[in-house]
């Protein structure tokens, strides 16, 4: 182009040398990890300090990706803030025991078609109104609308009626029972009802969190400060919190190194070697990790509508090799979808495929095919183009050639959600960190009702149901639990590659930063030790 | 008695051709090695690379001289070496087919702008047309449509190099048909389409000599800014580009990584600059 090369030699290069530098910082600035899954709070770097909590100061958090207040009620690669500016009704503790929030005790009716929740008072949004039951009605009402995209519609959905009995209790009656109610209240933020509008556009976020929106500047970061009037007496101790986006890898480790930010999950695991030796910071790795890869097949398509083919592309992967050299050793090679703080997982299950190169030659022999070319898609960033690149040469060793079709975030996003995937692609999924039934009703990728695979099956749709709507514990869960994994290996229509490790990076000042299972991130308690 | 001095041979006495001149001094000597050992790698890569350069190992991030790997692995335990080799296969095969196709394309355009005005007018408003998008903004909208590959890489370049040539051309077309030489062409009775390929042409071509160094440089940056961004070849076939994206979130633990295409991609474009510059240099002289 004639402005940018002028017919002098010497002035070549200047402006593309910019614009590929641009373009590079663009290229690491897309920083979509897939869905992310919470972290054990137990996990969390537990440092004492003997001065005790020091009020005061601001956090800034490194984030890789900017808030999306489009997808504020589904989530997104970039939830921090959930927590921060909204209360859910309850909180999982380790074990997946749902703790008090903004529900300070529950009831479930004898058949399981009922639960009464008895709501805080003194609560009042950022606004000074009164958190109310009318709120919780709205919030339930809300993710039952499709427009909000919300990934526990189902759940939602499931709530059918609402008795008020007064401003602070309320009953919630289902269709039938559920046994991820309380996944939804993790999940669900208590939103006010009369600025929702304004909250997806990103003008105003009104909630009853800790903090409340200052500014949101696209492209740089949120700014909050604290919530004078918050429900939890003395807290938050920290004046302020800066969540800033710094999409390129190198610059969110070098804001962490140099003290510019204090906070981040967003590190790839790849990066983390570069971290782990700065005194300044601690690195904390967490059991529910971080969502999981997994290589999904489109059933639809010949001949992967054999499961004799799908399972030899299972058997074909190293899993091993992935976790070691695409997720930096941070996770966990797996079979199945489940971390290891889920209540499904077994090592059976995590292990029933592993690296046979020879059984998965055999098992494609024996369905009539020695090779077969197929299209695999993935998202063009460096993390998931090594994934795929990964699963690409283990294919090709059993006579599976692949072309590999890199595709921007959006798309891929939208192919998932509207079944039109190719033949294969890799990319990564959550969910599998909650109630084990909610990945099966919620996950696109696993949806018994409607799933990215075009996956059919009477049978799975049956134990789907069963395992969502039982009321069984103990030997009787993990009865129905088991046969939804064993359904999931048997028709590997999703093939689990690896559990994500999910890493806080933290200065060594910060203290008592958590985060809930959908990756909210929680300050109430958190300080700046001097 | 005088004696005459013997007669010079013909040949010692024609005048060196400018371009040989400029390609002999120092800069153009420089710029030639640099592009020549840059190509010869290129060429050479399928006996020089011990490795196919899309073969995986257990070896994550080998060092440099390690047994096999001369330049140590990547990521996924691929030879770095044989990588860069044929990256640089992969890329100069790309910019030898763009680059020439561009200046073609761009050359013809000019000559059929400069046979009427109203040709003329479109082709400068097409040419503006493509002007008004930078190059990696021309590149992904190229890829949102064809996706990325081989292909696209080669229309983004050369559609970049399209007005640059045809605008080059043009200002040389207007520049000389005022000469005296033509106007003479005219009056003897020469057609408008003899005089423009046989006398207008080759007097305005110098520049576009030395514009097609400069355009082979920037095909490389362009290349390598489409391959780094994603949009360019497809994986897991290795570009400079490519290799250097892939470096990026290793560069702290292994800088060696990068160091390779770097280090190439500077030679190449430094090359093709002292060429470009050397017979900018002599034609200007």
């Amino acid at each position: 182009m004639t402005e940018l090369y002028p017919s002098a030699p010497s002035a070549v290069s200047r402006r593309t040398t910019l614009r590929a530098a641009g373009g590079g910082t663009l290229l690491l600035g897309l920083g979509l990890t897939g869905c992310r899954s919470a972290v054990e709070e137990s996990a969390a770097p537990a440092v004492a300090d003997a001065a005790g909590p020091r009020r005061g100061g601001t956090l800034t958090v490194a984030v890789n990706s900017d808030f999306t207040p489009s997808l504020l009620f589904a989530q997104s690669n970039q939830s921090l803030q959930q927590r921060l500016i909204y209360n859910t009704l309850t909180r999982y503790d380790d074990r997946l025991e749902p703790q008090p929030e903004l529900a300070t005790s529950w009831e479930y009716a004898a058949d399981g078609r009922a639960l009464t929740l008895k709501l805080r008072t003194g609560v009042v949004f950022h606004d000074g109104r009164p958190f109310t039951a009318d709120d919780v009605i709205f919030a339930v009402k809300n993710l039952q609308n499709p427009v909000r995209a919300a990934q526990l519609r189902a759940t939602a959905a499931a709530v059918t009626g609402f008795e008020k009995r007064g401003d602070h209790e309320l009953v919630l009656k289902l269709a039938h029972p559920v046994n991820n109610l309380f996944d939804l209240f993790e999940f669900m933020i208590i939103t006010d009802p009369g600025s929702v509008e304004e909250a997806v556009a990103g003008k105003r976020l009104n909630g009853t969190g800790p903090f409340s929106l200052t500014r949101w500047s696209p492209g740089t970061g949120l700014g909050l400060k604290r919530h004078e009037k918050y429900w939890q007496p003395g807290r938050p101790y920290l004046d302020g919190v800066e969540i800033r986006v710094v999409p390129q890898a190198d610059a969110l480790i070098s804001s962490l190194r140099t003290g510019q930010s204090q906070l981040s999950y967003s590190v790839p695991g790849r990066n983390l070697a570069t971290v782990a030796g700065v005194p300044g910071l601690v690195v904390s790795e967490y059991a529910t990790g971080g969502g999981a890869s997994y290589l999904g097949v489109n059933t639809s398509i010949a001949p992967l509508d054999d499961k004799t083919v799908r399972q030899a592309l299972a058997w074909a992967v190293d899993r091993e090799r992935i976790l070691k050299q695409v997720l930096g050793g941070y996770g966990l090679a797996s079979a199945t979808p489940w971390p290891k703080s889920s209540p499904a997982f077994t090592e059976a299950g995590r292990t029933h495929y592993r690296h046979d190169p020879g059984k998965a030659r055999e098992l494609l022999r024996s369905a009539g095919h020695t090779r077969l070319d197929l299209p695999l898609l993935h998202v063009n960033l460096p993390g998931e183009t090594a994934l795929a690149e990964a699963v690409q040469y283990d294919l090709q060793q059993i006579g599976v050639h692949v072309t590999l079709e890199p595709t921007d975030a959006a798309t891929a996003q939208k192919k998932l959600i509207s079944q039109s995937m190719p033949a294969l692609w890799a990319m990564g999924h959550s969910f599998a960190q909650v109630q084990p039934s909610t990945l099966a009703v919620s996950a696109y990728p696993f949806n018994a009702a409607k799933n990215t695979s075009r996956f059919r099956s009477e049978e799975y749709t049956r134990i789907v149901r069963e395992a969502w709507t039982s009321r069984a514990t103990g030997a009787g869960a993990n009865a129905l639990r088991q046969r939804v994994t064993d359904t999931l290996l048997d028709e590997a229509f999703i093939i689990d590659l690896a559990i994500r490790g999910s890493v806080q990076v933290a200065s060594r000042k910060l203290r008592g930063a958590t985060l809930n299972k959908f990756s909210y991130l929680n300050l109430d308690d958190a300080y700046l030790a001097g | 008695m005088t004696t005459l001095a013997p007669t010079a041979p013909a040949a010692a006495r024609r005048p060196r051709h400018p371009y040989l001149t400029a390609l002999a001094t120092a800069r153009g000597r420089t710029g030639l090695a640099l592009v020549g050992l840059v190509v010869l790698a290129g060429l050479l890569a399928p006996l020089l690379a011990g490795h196919p350069p899309t073969d995986q190992s257990g070896l994550t991030l080998a060092p440099v001289g390690t047994p096999g790997h001369p330049l140590g692995t990547d990521d996924l335990g691929r030879d770095l070496l044989s990588r860069l080799l044929h990256g640089i296969r992969a890329d100069l095969g790309i910019i030898a087919v763009a680059v020439p196709l561009g200046a073609v394309l761009g050359c013809l355009l000019a000559l059929a702008a400069a046979v009427h005005p109203a040709v003329d007018t479109a082709v400068q408003r097409a040419f503006d047309l493509i002007l008004a998008f930078p190059g990696l903004i021309l590149a992904l909208a190229v890829t949102a449509v064809l996706g990325p590959g081989r292909l696209p890489v080669v229309l983004v370049i050369a559609l970049a190099e399209i007005p640059v040539f045809g605008r080059l051309l043009r200002t040389g077309i207007l520049a000389q048909r005022s000469r005296e030489y033509v106007t003479a062409a005219r009056v003897g009775g020469t057609s408008g389409r003899r005089i423009l390929t046989r006398h207008v042409l080759p007097n305005a071509a110098d520049p576009l000599v030395v514009q097609f160094a400069v355009s082979l440089t920037v095909a490389v940056f362009l290349e390598g800014a489409m391959s780094f961004l994603g949009v360019g070849v497809r994986p897991p076939e290795p570009t400079l580009g490519a290799v250097l994206s892939q470096s990026m979130p290793h560069l702290a633990q292994a800088p060696h990584f990068a160091a390779g295409p770097l280090v190439t991609v500077t030679a190449l474009v430094l090359g093709l600059s002292l060429v470009a510059e050397a017979l900018n240099r002599e034609i200007r002289r």
